[in-house]
């Protein structure tokens, strides 16, 4: 190993990367813009509010007061239906995906119901839907939780079963905070995977690296030099990434001797990868479809964009196999939990992947020419 | 252990198998110090092969191959630092200027190098600051024998420095080599060009089909293999061709109806002169030279050594 030509080869990369701007663009920018888009949806998800369509039949006091409930609920912005039209024919030209209808004669089933004591008296309120919207769902079930609210208060009685939240974590975390250490260990993956079978089948196509092999740098030093590339870029991308996510969204994440490990971590699993699959591929243009089989599943099945719980139990088994899983759960655990076992667990187990697939990688790595 | 030697190279019955193909077959030649060699031969001969089993890139199947004194298959790390190598198809970073490679490539041999020097011999002056991609074929070549040299190395090989270019980077770079070879290096050139050959090598070796058929200096291999002389007449009368048919000398006719027959000696050059002269017969001129070294290689081979004009790069 010798330090200089390490130096030489790692200074020959960046200056390389510095001046190939689209390169440095979707290196940088692509998950930066990936928390902003995410981020954004899920911030104003926190506090959503839903339009609500209403078609008061009945045109009382009582049925405007009922409207009005809805509203102080915080969760609707109501829109009012003129009564004179077809509240199915209203879902289908202007594209809503409920109208709710409060029936002709509430008020009198109010009365009959509050001051009469009839305790038959009753109205049904119609939900007028459209089944292909996916937010419908939530948003019956939401006033259905409102109307039993409502009901509850009429019988005069409190409730039996109450309930109360308690977080397992000492204070409130946001989506976004969930969401910031999974897009780093995304990040991170790509540009280690891509960056090693790009660079090195292009290198090796080009017969640079036959050139190379007649100098005195030897393969470990090309191999630590480019681990070293590759760690840099990533500290970078991270540390832009931690900027914006704090500027941005003011998000709370704890930053320790975890984050470089993982990152360490990620970078020798990816780039590990990256080595076995140049030593199969030999172009360029397949290198790029190799690495995109095995990082796009990784991406979107280890939980870096949404917990792995909403999925089927068999891709939550399969899940746990991939090694951008454990990256996950261990920046989690010590970016958000703090939770230092939990993250020496995943830190183990991604540690032993990273040992084999890189030893392999070396061992694939092809230096000089075929026996 | 390195032994001294006058030669800079001794290959002894080398022989590189690709499965069951020879691609080297049991070939043996040595170059001396200060020479500059030249490998000939067509695409597919194995020039590249013996010239890769030598600059330690590839392992040879059979055969001792000694570089400088030290056997190539276990003294690499020190083989490296002593030799320089243009291989063929020579590339490199594309977004690294000339002299930031240069640098690269001198710190790589931890090596102080006059890069300016460098960049002198090659003349590439005007292009210092100018990366890599942006360089025009000849220029990357010359860039190429630049970063070969990078390390003041005893022997330079040179795989097909010039396949590609247009004539005048041709031109260019045989000014270079030149250069190399008034500094007295060894050169270890491959090449598919005749007149580079001619021009630039002390000793030639032909190889056909993993073969050394024939070794010497150009003017050794032409006095041994093409003993003749070549008479092109540019004639007025259609007869010429028939007078000189009937005197037993199997003229042919070129493209531009000129007819062009083979002698022994320059006595039948003037006999032929003569016969034509007495019948009556007119021609417009004559020429009458020593053969070269592609028709020795034709002679020897019976293949043509020019490369596709397509391929040509301009620049």
């Amino acid at each position: 190993m010798n330090l200089r030509i390490i130096n030489a080869n790692l200074v020959v990369k960046l200056m390389g990367f510095y001046r190939e701007k689209t390169t440095m663009f979707f290196t940088f920018a692509f998950p930066i813009i990936l928390i902003l888009v995410f981020g954004t949806i899920f911030m104003s998800q926190d506090s959503m509010e839903y339009r609500l369509c209403v078609q008061d039949l009945d045109q009382t006091n009582s049925s405007a007061q009922a409207v009005e409930i809805l509203e102080l609920n915080g969760k609707f912005k109501i829109t009012r239906v003129d009564p004179a039209v077809n509240a199915a024919q209203y879902v289908r030209v202007n594209r809503v995906n409920l109208v709710l209808v409060i029936p002709k004669g509430y008020e009198r089933s109010l009365i009959q119901r509050m001051m009469l004591n009839d305790q038959n008296a009753s109205v049904t309120i119609t939900y007028i839907y459209d089944p292909s919207s996916s937010s419908v769902i939530t948003k019956m079930q939401i006033l259905n939780s409102v109307l039993a609210v409502i009901n509850q208060g009429m019988s005069g009685k409190p409730p039996f079963i109450r309930s109360v939240e308690e977080s397992i974590l000492t204070r409130k975390y946001r989506f976004i905070e969930f969401f910031v250490p999974g897009i780093i260990a995304m990040s991170v993956m790509t540009l280690s995977l891509f960056g090693t079978v790009d660079s090195d089948t292009e290198l090796r196509q080009k017969g640079i690296i036959r050139k190379l092999s007649t100098t005195p740098i030897t393969r470990t030093d090309w191999i630590l030099s480019n681990i070293l590339y590759h760690f840099i870029l990533a500290v970078i991308s991270t540390i832009a990434m931690l900027l914006v996510s704090y500027a941005v969204f003011d998000v709370s994440l704890h930053i320790d001797a975890w984050l470089l490990a993982f990152i360490l971590l990620d970078v020798f699993a990816f780039v590990g990868t990256g080595m076995i699959l140049t030593r199969f591929v030999k172009e360029a243009q397949s290198a790029a479809a190799a690495a995109n089989a095995i990082s796009f599943p990784m991406m979107f099945l280890s939980g870096s964009f949404f917990p792995i719980e909403l999925m089927p139990g068999f891709l939550q088994k399969f899940a746990r196999t991939l090694p951008l899983f454990y990256v996950n759960e261990g920046l989690r655990a010590s970016m958000v939990f703090r939770d230092n076992m939990a993250a020496l667990r995943s830190a183990a187990i991604i540690g032993v992947f990273a040992a084999v697939v890189f030893i392999l990688g070396i061992v694939a790595t092809k230096w000089e020419e075929g026996k | 252990m390195t032994k001294e030697t006058a030669y800079a190279v001794e290959v002894d019955r080398l022989t590189k198998r690709y499965g069951d193909l020879p691609a080297v077959d049991d070939i043996s030649f040595t170059v001396r110090k200060g020479e500059v060699f030249a490998f000939l031969g067509p695409n597919g001969a194995g020039k590249t092969t013996t010239v890769e089993i030598i600059e330690t890139i590839r392992p040879p199947t059979s055969g001792k191959v000694n570089l400088l004194g030290m056997d190539v298959t276990k003294k690499k790390h020190d083989i490296v630092h002593r030799i320089g190598v243009l291989p063929q198809g020579f590339s490199s970073f594309d977004r690294i200027t000339v002299r930031e490679t240069l640098l690269y490539y001198a710190r790589l041999f931890s090596v102080k190098t006059d890069i300016d020097g460098l960049i002198e011999l090659v003349n590439l002056r005007d292009k210092t600051k100018e990366q890599y991609r942006n360089l025009s074929g000849g220029l990357k070549q010359r860039l190429g024998i630049a970063i070969a040299l990078v390390n003041n190395p005893e022997v330079v090989f040179l795989d097909e420095p010039t396949t590609g270019l247009d004539p005048r980077a041709r031109h260019e770079v045989w000014e270079v080599l030149l250069g190399l070879k008034k500094k007295g290096k060894t050169v270890f050139l491959t090449t598919h060009y005749m007149e580079e050959a001619e021009l630039l090598a002390d000793t030639v070796a032909i190889i056909s089909k993993g073969k050394v058929i024939a070794m010497g200096t150009p003017g050794e291999l032409i006095e041994r293999n093409a003993n003749y002389l070549s008479l092109t007449l540019k004639p007025i009368d259609e007869k010429v061709f028939e007078i000189v048919r009937k005197m037993g000398f199997g003229p042919v006719l070129d493209n531009h109806k000129n007819i062009k027959v083979r002698v022994e000696h320059t006595y039948d050059v003037q006999k032929i002169l003569n016969a034509i002269k007495d019948a009556g017969a007119l021609y417009l001129g004559l020429d009458v030279r020593k053969p070269n070294l592609e028709e020795v290689f034709l002679k020897l081979t019976g293949e043509a050594l020019r490369e596709d004009p397509d391929e040509m790069e301009t620049e």
